[in-house]
C-alpha cells in the first residue's frame, strides 16, 4: 500500500489500494492453475501402457470376523467404481471384492495397486497375503474416503498368471453419512510400476490434502487476525463474524484431513451437521452486518436452526440422516445465496470501493455452494482437486484481507478525520483567543474612552468653569490672559488624553487655521506653506499636542515680542521626520547675560517638549535679524 | 434684533454675556435662564430673534434647547457659546440647527466681532468641523439601501470646494480670495452648508424616530 503523506487535508480521497484487485487476480490464477489439474485427473496419464485397469469384479457381504473372501455368501459381479449407494443400499459392509489379474509384464521394479478411493476404508489381500490394512474397521471406523491408497505388491507374493486380490471394505450407508462423499465405495483399480503410481498418489494427495490443509491454516491466520481486530473494536461485529466463520469452516474443513477420530461415524456426522449450521449462520451474519441489515428475528432463527439441525437428526434417527441433511443443506445453501444476493445489492448500491473482486469472491462461494449441491444429487467421483475445500479458505482469506483493509482505510480516514477535527479545533480556539483578546482590547479602550471623557467633563465643569470665571472677572489683564492660556493648555491636554494618532494633514489644518487667524488678529502677515498633495502618515497624541504648544508659544512670541509685521511657517514631511520652521521679521530676541536666549520668551520649555519626543528644537535670532525656530520631530 | 435668550448656568459669565450681548445690539431685550428646563419654558412663550445657547448645563444640553427653538421659531438665529472647541460638542449642536458657535474664553473684542458677523451672516466654520461635515455627506451619499426616503439633501459642487479648503485649514477670507469670491459669497456657502446639515440631519432623525416606532408597534 503507497504510504501517505501524514498530513494529508483530505485523506478520504485517497487513491484505492491496489491489494484487493491483486488478490482477486490471484484468486483466479489459482482457480485457473487448479482447474488443470482436474481436467488432467480425467483423462489417462501417459504410460498407461504399463498400467492394468481393473473395473470389474466379483463382491459378497461379509462380516468383520472374515479374513478371506466369504464363498458361501451369494455373491454379485459388479464392475467398478462400485458406489453402494447405487448397487447396495442400506448395505454398511464390510463388502469384499474379489478381482484376478495377470501380471503384466515387468523388466524390473516394484509393482503397486493404486486405488483413488475406498470409502471409508480396506483390508486388501494378495493371494491370501494381507498386503494392506487401511485401518480400524470398526467403529471409530478409519477414515480414508478422501485419499487414494497406494499398496505395493510384493513380487514374493505375485504369480504370474491368475492372481487373487480380494479387498475389504468398511464403509457406511449412504443414509448414516450427510454427504455422499462419504458414502460406501470402491473406486477402479490399477496395477503398474510403483514409482508411476506412487506420483499419481503423491499428485492426489498434495491436491486433496496437503494444500488444503496449507490454505486452512493460512485463512485459519487470517481468521484470528480478522477475530482479533473485531474483538479490539465490538462495533465491528462483522469482523467478529467473519474471524468466527473463517475458523469454523476451517474445523470443519480438519475432519477430512483427519485419518481417525476418537467418535463413531453417527456423532462425527451429526456435529458436521451442526457445524454447516453454525458457519451458515455466520455467513449470512457476517454478510447482512456488513451491509448494515441485521434483523432479530432472522438472528433469532439461524440459532433456533443451530438447534434444530441436530435435534431434527437424532429425531429422524442415524438411518435417515442423508435425507435429513440434504434438506438443511438445501435450506442453508438457499439461505447463503439469498444473503449474498442481498448483500451485493446493498454493497452496489452504496457505491462502495472494492465492489467487484468482492462480488467475485462472493459469486464464487455461491457457485461452489451450488456445485456442493450437485454433487449430493449424484456421485461427483473425487477428482484429483477437492474443489470446495481448496477454494473455501481461498475465499474467506480473501473476505479477511478485504475487510482488513476496509478496517485500515476506515481507521486512516478517522485518523484524518480526527486529525483535521484537532486542526479545526486549534484554529476555533485560536479565534476564539483573538476574538476574547480583541474584546479585551476594545473593552480597555472602551472603558479607556470613558474615563477620558469623565476626567475631560469634569475638566470643563469645574476647572473650565473657574479659568473661565477668571478670564472674564478679573481686573488684571495679565491675569486674564494667563488664565486663558490655562484653558487652552487644559483643552490641550484633554485633546492628548485620547491617545489616538491622528492624521498629519489634519493636525496641519488645525495648526493652520489657529496660527493664521492668531497672527492675523494680531495684524502680523501670515505665510503658511505646508506640504498639498495626500499625507498618510499619523501623528501621535502626544506629539500633536506638544507641537501644537511649541508652535502655539513661537506665534505669541512673534506677536508679543517681535514686532514683526510678516511670520513664514514652513512644514515639511519626511519618510521619519516631520520639520516645522517658524520665522519673523521681527527685532530678534535679546540675548541674557549669560549668554542664552530670553526665558521670558519660553525657549526652554519649547527646547524641553521637543527633547521629550526625541526631537530637537533650535532658536536663531539676533537683533535686528528676526527669529527662527526650526522644530525636527522624528514621526 | 430685540429679543434675546441666553442661557448661561455660570452668573458671572451670564452677566458678562449679557453685557457683550448688550453691546453687539444695543436696545435687545434680554431673558435670562440658568437651566435647560427653564430655556424651553421661555421658548415656548416668548419669541426670540437671537439665542446664545451655553452647552453643558446642570440639568441637561443646549441642544436640546437649539433643536427646540429652530422647531417652534425657524427664523431664530441659535448661537452656541460654549467651552468645548472639539467637534464632538459643536457638531450636534450645528445638526440642530444652531448658526454658528463662540468659545467664552475669548478676549471681548474677539468675541464681539464674531457674534456680530454671525448676526450678519456669517458663521464660523473650524477646520475639525468642515472635516466633519465632509464625512457625514460623504457616509450619507454612499447607496444604503434605508435612504430613499430621504429629501435629496446634499451639498453643490462650490459648497463642497469650501468645506474642503476649510478643512484643510484655510481661514473663510483666504477662501474668497483663492477662489476668487466675495466675503458674503463665501459666507452664503458656509450658510448654506449648516442649513443643508440640519435640514439632512433632522430628516435622518425623522426616519430613525419612524423606524423605532415601527419596531415598537
Amino acid at each position: 500500500m503507497p504510504r501517505r503523506p501524514a498530513r494529508l487535508p483530505n485523506q478520504r480521497h485517497c487513491p484505492p489500494s491496489r491489494i484487493p484487485a491483486w488478490l482477486s487476480c490471484c484468486l483466479l490464477l489459482v482457480s485457473l492453475w487448479g482447474l488443470p489439474g482436474l481436467a488432467i485427473a480425467a483423462v489417462d496419464r501417459p504410460g498407461a501402457a504399463e498400467v492394468l485397469v481393473l473395473n470389474s469384479a466379483v463382491s459378497a457381504v461379509g462380516t468383520l470376523r472374515d479374513t478371506a473372501f466369504p464363498a458361501d455368501k451369494p455373491a454379485l459381479k459388479v464392475s467398478l467404481p462400485d458406489d453402494w449407494w447405487a448397487t447396495r443400499p442400506r448395505e454398511d459392509g464390510p463388502v469384499w471384492y474379489r478381482l484376478q489379474f495377470d501380471a503384466p509384464a515387468q523388466d524390473a521394479g516394484l509393482l503397486a495397486l493404486f486405488v483413488k478411493r475406498v470409502c471409508s476404508t480396506a483390508e486388501i489381500r494378495l493371494n491370501g497375503h494381507l498386503v494392506h490394512s487401511g485401518g480400524s474397521m470398526k467403529e471409530p471406523m478409519t477414515r480414508q474416503c478422501y485419499r487414494s491408497q497406494l499398496v505395493p505388491l510384493p513380487a514374493g507374493a505375485l504369480l504370474p498368471r491368475d492372481n487373487v486380490l480380494d479387498i475389504k471394505v468398511a464403509g457406511h450407508d449412504l443414509q448414516k453419512v450427510s454427504a455422499r462423499q462419504r458414502s460406501g465405495g470402491l473406486s477402479e483399480l490399477r496395477i503398474g510400476p510403483y514409482a508411476l503410481l506412487a506420483e499419481e498418489h503423491e499428485a492426489q494427495a498434495f491436491w486433496g490434502v496437503s494444500l488444503v490443509q496449507t490454505l486452512s491454516i493460512a485463512s485459519s491466520a487470517v481468521g484470528l487476525l480478522v477475530l482479533w481486530f473485531g474483538w479490539l473494536n465490538r462495533h465491528e461485529a462483522r469482523l467478529i463474524y467473519l474471524g468466527l466463520l473463517t475458523l469454523a469452516w476451517n474445523a470443519l474443513s480438519a475432519r477430512i484431513l483427519v485419518q481417525q477420530l476418537p467418535v463413531d461415524n453417527a456423532t462425527v456426522e451429526l456435529l458436521v451437521c451442526i457445524g454447516y449450521a453454525v458457519v451458515t449462520a455466520l455467513a449470512v451474519q457476517f454478510m447482512l452486518s456488513h451491509a448494515g441489515l441485521r434483523s432479530r428475528p432472522l438472528e433469532a432463527f439461524l440459532t433456533v436452526q443451530c438447534v434444530a439441525v441436530p435435534l431434527s437428526l437424532v429425531l429422524a434417527g442415524q438411518n435417515h440422516l442423508f435425507v435429513g441433511a440434504s434438506a438443511w443443506h438445501l435450506l442453508m445453501q438457499f439461505e447463503v445465496i439469498a444473503t449474498i444476493g442481498i448483500y451485493l445489492l446493498t454493497y452496489w448500491r452504496s457505491g462502495q470501493r472494492y465492489f467487484w473482486p468482492v462480488a467475485a469472491g462472493l459469486v464464487g462461494l455461491a457457485l461452489l455452494v451450488l456445485a456442493e449441491q450437485a454433487g449430493q444429487l449424484k456421485s461427483v467421483y473425487p477428482v484429483r482437486l477437492n474443489v470446495v475445500h481448496f477454494l473455501m479458505p481461498l475465499v474467506l482469506a480473501g473476505l479477511g484481507v478485504h475487510q482488513l483493509l476496509l478496517f485500515v482505510r476506515n481507521l486512516q480516514a478517522a485518523e484524518a478525520a480526527r486529525r483535521a477535527l484537532e486542526e479545526r479545533m486549534a484554529e476555533s480556539t485560536a479565534d476564539m483567543e483573538r476574538n476574547y483578546n480583541q474584546m479585551v482590547e476594545v473593552r480597555v479602550e472602551q472603558v479607556a474612552e470613558k474615563e477620558r471623557k469623565r476626567i475631560a467633563g469634569d475638566l470643563h465643569d469645574d476647572l473650565g468653569a473657574k479659568l473661565l470665571t477668571i478670564v472674564h472677572t478679573s481686573e488684571s489683564e495679565r491675569i486674564s490672559s494667563l488664565a486663558r492660556e490655562a484653558l487652552e493648555e487644559m483643552r490641550l491636554s484633554v485633546k492628548g488624553l485620547t491617545g489616538k494618532p491622528l492624521p498629519v494633514a489634519n493636525a496641519l489644518a488645525d495648526w493652520r487655521a489657529e496660527t493664521v487667524l492668531r497672527l492675523g488678529q494680531a495684524g502680523v502677515e501670515a505665510d503658511w506653506r505646508s506640504p498639498t498633495e495626500d499625507l498618510t502618515q499619523q501623528l501621535s497624541a502626544r506629539a500633536f499636542v506638544q507641537t501644537t504648544r511649541i508652535l502655539r508659544e513661537a506665534v505669541s512670541n512673534v506677536i508679543k515680542h517681535s514686532g514683526a509685521t510678516t511670520c513664514k511657517v514652513r512644514c515639511s514631511l519626511s519618510e521619519h521626520d516631520f520639520l516645522l520652521v517658524i520665522q519673523d521679521n521681527g527685532k530678534g530676541i535679546p540675548m541674557e547675560l549669560d549668554g542664552k536666549l530670553d526665558r521670558g520668551h519660553g525657549m526652554a520649555s519649547m527646547k524641553h517638549r521637543a527633547k521629550q519626543m526625541q526631537g530637537q528644537c533650535l532658536v536663531e535670532s539676533g537683533p535686528g535679524y528676526g527669529t527662527l525656530i526650526r522644530l525636527t520631530l522624528p514621526l | 434684533m430685540n429679543r434675546i435668550l441666553l442661557l448661561e448656568d455660570l452668573p458671572e459669565i451670564r452677566s458678562w454675556l449679557k453685557a457683550l450681548a448688550l453691546q453687539v445690539f444695543p436696545n435687545a431685550q434680554v431673558s435670562e435662564a440658568a437651566r435647560v428646563h427653564d430655556a424651553l419654558a421661555l421658548v415656548g412663550a416668548e419669541r426670540f430673534d437671537v439665542a446664545l445657547v451655553d452647552l453643558g448645563l446642570p440639568d441637561g444640553s443646549g441642544v436640546d434647547v437649539v433643536a427646540a427653538l429652530h422647531d417652534t421659531q425657524p427664523e431664530a438665529q441659535s448661537v452656541v457659546v460654549t467651552i468645548h472647541d472639539d467637534d464632538d460638542h459643536l457638531f450636534p449642536a450645528l445638526q440642530a440647527g444652531a448658526f454658528g458657535y463662540l468659545l467664552k474664553e475669548q478676549p471681548r473684542e474677539h468675541f464681539v466681532e464674531q457674534l456680530q458677523r454671525i448676526s450678519q451672516g456669517e458663521p464660523p466654520l473650524s477646520p475639525s468641523i468642515a472635516r466633519r461635515v465632509i464625512a457625514y455627506f460623504g457616509a450619507k451619499n454612499k447607496p444604503q439601501p434605508q435612504q430613499q426616503t430621504l429629501p435629496a439633501v446634499s451639498l453643490t459642487e462650490r459648497e463642497n470646494e469650501v468645506l474642503l479648503w476649510v478643512a484643510k485649514g484655510f481661514t473663510l477670507p483666504e477662501i474668497g480670495v483663492q477662489l476668487n469670491l466675495s466675503r458674503h459669497t463665501i459666507a452664503d456657502y458656509v450658510k448654506q452648508i449648516y442649513r443643508k446639515l440640519n435640514v439632512s440631519s433632522r430628516a435622518e432623525a425623522a426616519l430613525e424616530a419612524q423606524r423605532l416606532g415601527i419596531f415598537r408597534r
